[in-house]
């Protein structure tokens, strides 16, 4: 720990802002390797572990979960610093699932013999895990989820299928959503299971995705068995637990980070071919930055919510609406004024900072992961208009 | 008439208790809110309707209780006899007249007040004398523009586009080179006016040789400020007519039932909200910008950002809720209507989206927010 003494505090959350702002930016440029920076595809395990590793020697981690549990014990407003600090920086994204749904789902619902077993191991990075919870009938209206797990002695029988399943191959243990009673109303037969991913009956295919990287599998089960203590919290209770897990952190995803990082990588581009100064581009570019403005005004205005202790409610939904709709205006539009080198399947010139490509396809996933456009709409129009 | 005005002295006495505590301060931005309703009621347009064409579009009597109500001293400084609050407060002030359709030219004689002094602004904020600001030659312009000329004494030249001329009883007259004064009945001043969609009018001033005393004020300050004002009413006019639209889809039934239980209309509507939700958080932002650094760069680079965000999606949302009214959104009859005739007539004043896009893109360095 000694190598790490400089970013510790007995107390993050007593810091200023500034002063843990600088402590975050300080700690990415002393310890963040080089080489993994602003990474072009989500990194693979073997790839992201030295980052991964340094995190978890420096305590920095499990920003969300509280100190006892080997966390950082952020405020609300602390977390918001952290995650823009690692965005801005660039930082590589580790497997998070772990650290962001099973870690707090455990902490809240777990048992004390789950949490004593699987939170140090995250920790450490012995487990890797992966979340199982869309399956091929199951997308949008992910209650309609079939996989099963039926109750045989002492053991969980399972039998379905997962799919999407981000980082399936480098995980060594998958939590999931399966029916336990196919009585009941959808929603109210859903339970959470955690399976090894090396136990008899689970098979693992990568699917290849449109920009062509083996991010995400298919996952199948098949008579799979797992003790019956692998059940996490109530039995039939999976649903609201899920959801009651996404808290204010469902504001990360209308972050502006993803478009001003494209944006930035328009500029590039634009440089690239001379046409900085040009009229039409200039024109359209400035289209962008106030849009880019008036989307950080917006977070700004929800961010403040939470720093106050307020809690978000479904409008929440305009920020990933509104961020995901501008990320991809910007790469539409870097695709187009890349011309025929918006063909190719590299990076130009193999410069990371002049690639078209990569971001267009980044962007089209983004409106439809974590609930699609659509479904944002419908929730908005719901929640929020109270339409019928 | 308005319908009550028992909060005027309550309002009033709030707004001058000196508002530098953050209580008090937001305090009084929901008085201040609340004080808009009896003057201009979201709720309720029939007197707004009234007014139009006809109707002369302004009555002394509501005037003399906004001035009562201190609305038109809400910018200028205490020491000068105003009430002194800042950006936010104006804002909340002009978006609540927004959401009512206010046609008294409340933002104009605010404007006007930046460059009066003595008895002339004794008289503004009293509301004994109405006096509206005259600066305009373009369709569209960010601020004063050239084209006047003092000689021998007297003024020459033209200001267009002056919202609600024929009522005002003196104007500022500003130019590039200065500001002055001038009597509405000067005989060196022809007033000609044009009628205009929301039912009100321009006057185009024709100055010939009119007696004209010298002004002084903080041009960039006072055109900030209505500019931003200008935003925020258009911003409290969208989300009205927004509701009024989203109440109209939960009512209006056909193929047996509520035609907002549709998604294509579920989802348009959600793309309206976010719009006016982005125009809140963007007039916010500039509010608060321009209150921290007054006269800052940045903090005009959001006044503009502002402006044309809310200049393109008032039009967005009014011409959609038209669309989202059918067949009655296209009559006259239909209140609806009111908003997009209203909005064709405010989105343009103090620069169109294309000048404020410009002025955005000029201000803020390629790789800044």
């Amino acid at each position: 720990m000694t190598a790490y003494a400089d970013f510790q505090s007995a107390d993050f959350n007593a810091l200023s802002d500034e002063d843990f702002r600088g402590l975050a930016r300080r700690f990415l440029h002393a310890n963040h390797p080089d080489d993994i920076r602003h990474p072009a595809k989500r990194l693979h395990w073997p790839e992201v572990r030295p980052w991964y590793m340094i995190l978890s020697n420096a305590g920095w981690l499990a920003p969300s979960w509280p100190r006892v549990f080997g966390g950082m014990g952020l405020s609300a407003a602390k977390l918001l610093i952290y995650y823009d600090e690692f965005e801005r920086f660039g930082a590589a994204r580790s497997p998070d699932q772990g650290l962001n749904l099973l870690g707090p789902l455990l902490i809240n619902y777990g048992s004390e013999a789950q949490r004593t077993r699987f939170l140090p191991r995250i920790l450490a990075g012995d487990d890797i895990w992966c979340q199982g919870y869309s399956e091929p009938d199951a997308g949008s209206d992910l209650a309609a989820l079939r996989t099963e797990a039926i109750l045989d002695g002492d053991e969980w029988v399972i039998n379905g299928q997962k799919t999407w399943t981000t980082l399936a191959g480098d995980a060594n243990w998958i939590f999931a959503l399966v029916r336990t009673d196919k009585t009941a109303k959808k929603q109210e037969g859903i339970s959470f299971v955690l399976i090894p991913m090396d136990a008899e009956g689970v098979t693992v295919r990568p699917i290849l995705n449109l920009d062509l990287q083996d991010e995400f599998s298919e996952v199948f089960f098949d008579d799979v068995r797992v003790p019956r203590d692998n059940l996490v919290g109530e039995i039939n209770a999976g649903w609201t637990m899920a959801k009651n897990l996404l808290g204010f952190e469902r504001i990360f995803l209308g972050s502006p980070r993803q478009a001003a990082n494209a944006l930035a990588q328009l500029l590039n581009l634009a440089r690239h071919y001379g046409l900085a100064e040009d009229a039409r581009f200039v024109e359209r570019y400035t289209g962008f930055r106030m849009d880019m403005s008036d989307h950080e005004c917006l977070f700004e205005r929800m961010a403040d919510k939470v720093r106050s202790g307020g809690v978000l409610g479904p409008e929440v939904s305009f920020l990933k609406l509104n961020q995901t709709d501008l990320f991809q205006r910007i790469t539409e539009y870097a695709l187009d004024l890349a011309g025929c080198d918006g063909a190719g399947l590299h990076a130009i010139d193999g410069d990371r900072a002049l690639n078209p490509t990569g971001p267009f396809f980044v962007a089209r996933a983004a409106t439809i992961y974590a609930g699609t456009s659509e479904v944002q709409r419908n929730i908005l129009a719901k929640s929020v208009l109270g339409l019928p | 008439m308005p319908r009550h005005c028992d909060c005027s002295a309550r309002t009033r006495s709030w707004m001058q208790r000196g508002m530098s505590h953050s209580a008090d301060y937001s305090a009084t931005l929901v008085m201040i809110r609340e004080s808009v309703t009896g003057v201009a009621d979201r709720a309720d347009l029939q007197r707004v309707r009234g007014l139009r064409f006809g109707g002369g579009g302004f009555d002394r009597a509501t005037w003399t209780s906004i001035c009562d109500l201190g609305w038109i001293g809400l910018r200028v400084a205490e020491t000068r006899g105003g009430v002194g609050l800042g950006s936010g407060a104006y804002c909340a002030l002009a978006e609540e007249l927004g959401a009512g359709l206010a046609p008294e030219p409340v933002i104009g004689a605010i404007l006007a007040a930046a460059f009066l002094e003595g008895e002339h602004l004794e008289a503004q904020l009293a509301g004994t004398s109405l006096i509206l600001p005259a600066w305009q030659k373009e369709p569209s312009a960010l601020g004063p523009s050239d084209g006047l000329e003092m000689k021998g004494g007297g003024l020459f030249g033209v200001r267009r586009y002056v919202t609600a001329a024929a009522n005002a009883d003196a104007f500022v007259v500003v130019g590039q080179s200065g500001a002055w004064l001038v009597r509405a009945n000067d005989p060196g001043l022809q007033v000609d006016i044009v009628e205009t969609q929301d039912g009100g009018h321009f006057g185009t001033l024709s100055f010939d040789g009119a007696q004209a005393s010298p002004l002084d004020g903080d041009v960039r300050g006072a055109f900030a400020d209505a500019t931003l004002a200008t935003s925020a009413y258009l911003l409290g006019l969208m989300d009205a007519a927004l509701e009024r639209t989203i109440d109209f889809l939960k009512t209006r039934v056909q193929f047996g039932k509520p035609i907002g239980a549709f998604q294509a209309l579920q989802h348009r509507a959600v793309d309206l909200k976010l719009q006016v939700e982005l125009s809140r958080a963007s007039v916010e932002d500039a509010a608060a910008r321009w209150e921290a650094a007054p006269g800052a760069l940045a903090s005009l680079a959001a006044v503009s950002r502002a402006k044309a965000r809310c200049g393109s999606a008032a039009m967005l949302v009014t011409r959609q809720a038209i669309q989202l009214h059918g067949g009655i959104g296209y009559t006259d009859e239909h209140d609806i209507g009111l908003y997009l005739r209203k909005v064709m007539v405010v989105a343009p004043q103090f620069g169109s989206v294309e000048l404020h896009r410009a002025r955005f893109a000029a201000l803020v360095s390629p790789e800044g927010a």
